[in-house]
């Protein structure tokens, strides 16, 4: 964080860490994949990585997996350091992103292979027994035989899921296990992928650069960018409240009015807006008088009416989304920004047409002053 | 340009065909067709000189590709490991051992031979108990394996390396992920997946050093290995015997390159 501002939780309430990661830093050569990490995962949590791209997320991962060591700072795993331990010495299990499959064995094998590592051994009955539990799990009964080539992605990556939860991990991690997915396929693994993780009781670590996903399965999200934490918190947390604008553009879509913070009162701001407006709006942690701003107002939470108060604007375009519609509006000065109407203001108000005017007007707790990083 | 290229394809081919058609001549002539037989197949076949040299090529052929797949492979295994200026000069250096012309490897084999068994064979003299005669280091099928062995390995490598590049990283990493030891994961993921490489290179060097002549008449000593018993006879004149032992090590050649062309393809699909 640039302004040293609040993050979030990085230690979750009242629960036992499983996984710490303790001002982790990771370089290779002269980039800098990661940089102070502080994050506690606790034990059965459902935490996910998101942010775009080369932000880091993936190396924190190979780090818990122990594919990586950190140049600065420590990985704990279960309360033990474990920065040099090797990833097959660790109690972790990973789903790949493209899944990393055995090409040369057969389904059952593939699962079956992390059992097969352990001495003193243990009986071949046994993990065929194994095997077959962990197939009838991810819904792959009787798929034992199978070539690996001969399964779709979706199954392909069952397998994968089977032959990493089979070892009862105490941290499974899961690497865009999605991103190889249709659209269709991604949403039912979701749900599953959630339904196995509260029936396992296991701790799931995702990294993804989806934000639906990470919004619809985590507990917990930690929003990274430039190898750096911005914000931990639940999916509520980051949406009603973002510390930045990184975090509240990255999270669901927003409006943003750039401007100087002007005045700070107990709980209320004023924000001197690039077009010489004033708006009043919510500040954030960690902000200062006269600092660079922007105004963050969510399009759901903008009302466009025909009569009364607000910013006069024009409608520029409208889709009809079935629940909403979504009006693109335009400002003399302010510019396009978006608004939500649900379909009971539609049908009470009248819909909008293209080149109507319209009057936009929120309240003042929807208008959150951040950070413009 | 169509015409140039059938030329060339004539001009490469001919020679080859005239040598497996005259095999088959039943005259004694190598000049002159006088009908079909076998009979110098028989022929060769019975002749003890051609058996032993043939033995000798074999048994060379076979230890060569062996120890050059074996160790081929462990080089091509460690070099994977590691990165930067090492790796690439280690790359360039076994490009170049591959490339250097047959007679150069010869001779230096052979000179560095020489100077080994100059300076090992007093030594083991010396330290051999009275009483027995000490065995004396000297050029024979040893040093052919040994010269075969270091110029075959160059190939493995090369092989191996494309095999192993080829490989995704993520295998070998769910393998660790999944408690198998370094060990454990070489010989359950890799050695599995870059086999069909290692055999395809194993039947590469046997051809080759089956094949090989410039390199064996350096450093065969007293040994004979088909190809230089071929290349005396052939000062007595070009037979027809000569011409079915050449069609034979043709045929042979051809079946093993195109094994190993099968495998290298076959492997590179399966690993996608």
């Amino acid at each position: 964080m640039e302004n040293g501002g609040y993050v979030g939780e990085v230690e979750p309430a009242g629960k036992k860490p499983i996984a710490e990661l303790r001002g982790v830093t990771k370089r290779f050569g002269e980039v800098l994949a990661a940089s102070d990490l502080n994050l506690s995962i606790a034990e059965g949590e459902f935490l996910s990585f998101l942010g775009p791209s080369g932000c880091g997320k993936t190396t924190a991962l190979r780090m818990l997996a122990g594919f990586e060591t950190p140049t600065e700072g420590d990985v704990l795993l279960d309360g033990k350091v474990v920065n040099t331990l090797e990833a097959h010495h660790r109690p972790v299990n990973m789903v790949f992103q493209q899944y990393a499959l055995f090409p040369h064995m057969t389904v059952a094998q593939n699962i079956g292979y992390g059992l097969r590592q352990i001495r003193p051994r243990i009986p071949k009955a046994e993990i065929s027994e194994r095997v077959s539990k962990a197939l009838d799990v991810v819904q792959l009964a009787g798929f034992e035989d199978r070539k690996i080539w001969e399964m779709s992605g979706g199954q392909q990556q069952r397998v994968a899921l089977a032959r990493a939860i089979i070892n009862e991990p105490k941290l499974l991690l899961l690497d865009e296990p999605m991103a190889a997915l249709d659209r269709k396929l991604r949403k039912e693994m979701q749900i599953e992928l959630q339904d196995l993780q509260r029936q396992l009781g296991i701790t799931f670590v995702l990294v993804t650069h989806d934000q639906e996903e990470a919004l619809s399965m985590s507990d917990r999200i930690c929003i990274m960018r430039d190898g750096r934490i911005v914000q931990i918190g639940s999916p509520q947390e980051l949406y009603d409240r973002p510390n930045s604008r990184y975090v509240a553009d990255f999270v669901g879509t927003s409006n943003f009015f750039n401007g100087k913070l002007q005045r700070s009162t107990d709980g209320l701001s004023e924000v001197l807006l690039d077009n010489g407006m004033r708006i009043q709006g919510m500040p954030g942690d960690g902000l200062v008088d006269g600092q660079e701003v922007c105004v963050s107002v969510r399009p759901e939470q903008m009302k466009l009416r025909r009569q009364g108060k607000g910013l006069e604007v024009e409608v520029h375009n409208r889709i009809f989304l079935g629940e909403h519609t979504e009006y693109l509006v335009t400002h003399e000065t302010l510019g396009d920004f978006l608004v939500l109407a649900p379909r009971q203001a539609d049908l009470s108000e009248g819909a909008f047409a293209v080149r109507d005017k319209a009057l936009v007007s929120w309240e003042t707790s929807a208008a959150l002053i951040l950070d413009r990083n | 340009m169509r015409l140039y290229a059938i030329c060339v394809y004539l001009f490469l081919y001919i020679p080859i065909g005239v040598i497996a058609l005259f095999s088959f001549n039943a005259g004694r002539h190598a000049s002159q067709l006088q009908g079909f037989s076998t009979k110098w197949y028989g022929k060769a076949l019975s002749n003890p000189f051609v058996m032993d040299a043939l033995e000798t090529s074999l048994v060379v052929a076979f230890c060569s590709a062996l120890f050059a797949s074996v160790f081929g492979t462990m080089a091509a295994v460690a070099l994977q490991g590691i990165r930067g200026p090492v790796r690439a000069t280690f790359d360039l250096l076994i490009y170049v051992a591959v490339m250097i012309p047959g007679i150069v490897i010869g001779i230096a084999t052979l000179i560095g031979l020489v100077t080994v068994f100059d300076q090992l064979n007093p030594l083991i003299a010396a330290i051999w108990p009275d009483g027995f005669k000490p065995p004396k280091l000297r050029m024979g099928i040893g040093s052919l394996i040994a010269a075969h062995t270091m110029f075959l390995m160059a190939l493995v490598v090369i092989i191996v390396r494309a095999r192993l590049a080829g490989m995704d990283r993520a295998l070998t990493e769910a393998s660790s992920d999944l408690y198998a030891t370094p060990m454990g994961t070489f010989r359950q993921v890799t050695l599995p997946m870059i086999f069909p490489a290692i055999l395809a290179g194993f039947l590469l060097s046997f051809t080759f050093s089956f094949d090989d002549f410039i390199i064996a008449f350096f450093v065969a000593g007293s040994e004979t290995t088909l190809p230089i018993y071929v290349f005396s006879s052939i000062r007595r004149g070009v037979t027809p015997e000569i011409n079915a032992i050449g069609t034979m090590v043709m045929g042979v050649s051809l079946l093993l390159l195109i094994t190993a062309q099968l495998l290298l393809q076959r492997g590179g699909k399966k690993s996608r």
